[in-house]
């Protein structure tokens, strides 16, 4: 077995045990709630641990292409944009900024 | 909860259906996202669209692929795709407590769709019908595949700089994600500049490592910083059902 099915694979199990758990024994499990909290800032500090400095790389040859990108999502969110708009505006703004960029 | 009987709402499924249409409209562009780190990374189209189907988890995939491409250890990426889906074993246990009518063959069929989106909007509804958190779920999961595999299909004919743009979308997710929260709560804001230097700190020193390990210390530091009353709606929910 080459090493990517063996990452889709693993990542299948180790991915699908947490989601089963619950499904089965819904009615048994407690949650402390310190661990509570633990496992609920997890979603935060993963996405920004993915972002940052992950998102310097989405173009390797230009760092700044990431940055705005993630500024303009970031303003969007902010001013309450949906998310599936968020998403596709972005992309377009990149587009937009790629085209511009060999004028300057 | 009858384990014999699976009653099915239709019209609760469609209600579903139609509350996931903001989920599908980011799912299909990050999907693209997705499958051109994926090829990039130098999985084949094949490998690509499986790795949506049987891991389902946006972040995670993308964490997957993109330290691929870094040339991280598969141990490495294995683990750290545990510790970035541990959550949705929470996110499980909220909706099937929520969830009046599951029954547990029901609840195993749906528990591959945990997804961070589906959780939250089903999460927020007055409605509490698993069939419409199956409908919400499933189809969000449709689109989810649907856009690795226009994805796969696509990348070959547009021109780079549309598949360089799509690279954003799952970014633009994530910080989309995070924005309302710290917005809402300053305390998650410096939990996340925290984790941010302290991801691109560890990089130096660990390499791929710095991923899981920054995510598990930051999520500890955090249940000292941030407020208690930063829980989930799990505490409230058991809150409604006794008053």
């Amino acid at each position: 077995m080459n090493a990517v099915n063996l990452m889709i694979l693993g990542c299948a199990i180790v991915t699908f045990i947490p989601r089963l758990v619950p499904a089965i024994f819904v009615d048994k499990i407690k949650f402390s709630p310190k661990t509570e909290k633990f496992l609920n800032l997890l979603p935060y500090t993963a996405l920004a641990a993915l972002i940052c400095p992950g998102v310097l790389t989405v173009d390797s040859k230009l760092w700044y292409i990431g940055l705005i990108g993630a500024l303009v999502a970031a303003g969007l969110s902010w001013k309450k944009v949906p998310l599936g708009a968020i998403v596709i505006l972005t992309v377009i703004i990149l587009i937009i900024v790629y085209s511009i960029i060999p004028l300057i | 909860m009858g384990v014999d009987k699976i009653k099915f709402d239709k019209d609760k499924f469609i209600l579903g259906v139609k509350n996931s249409v903001p989920i599908t409209l980011g799912y299909v562009p990050m999907g693209i996202g997705y499958a051109a780190i994926a090829l990039k990374a130098g999985m084949n189209p094949i490998q690509t669209v499986l790795f949506s189907i049987f891991v389902y988890a946006g972040a995670g995939e993308i964490i997957g692929a993109t330290m691929l491409l870094n040339g991280a250890s598969i141990i490495a990426i294995i683990l750290t795709n545990f510790v970035v889906n541990l959550r949705y074993m929470v996110m499980n246990t909220v909706i099937y407590n929520k969830a009046k009518d599951s029954t547990t063959p029901l609840n195993i069929l749906s528990a591959h769709l945990a997804v961070d989106e589906a959780f939250a909007v089903f999460s927020l509804m007055n409605e509490s019908s698993i069939c419409t958190y199956i409908g919400i779920a499933f189809t969000s999961y449709l689109s989810w595949i649907l856009g690795a595999i226009i994805g796969v299909l696509l990348l070959d004919i547009l021109p780079i700089i549309v598949t360089n743009s799509f690279n954003i979308s799952l970014y633009a997710l994530f910080v989309a994600i995070l924005v309302p929260a710290i917005k809402e709560n300053r305390q998650i804001g410096l939990l996340v500049l925290i984790t941010a230097i302290l991801n691109t700190g560890l990089q130096f020193v660990i390499g791929n490592w710095s991923l899981i390990v920054s995510t598990l210390i930051a999520a500890l530091i955090g249940v000292h910083i941030v407020d208690d009353e930063y829980l989930t709606d799990n505490t409230q929910e058991e809150l409604d059902e006794c008053c």
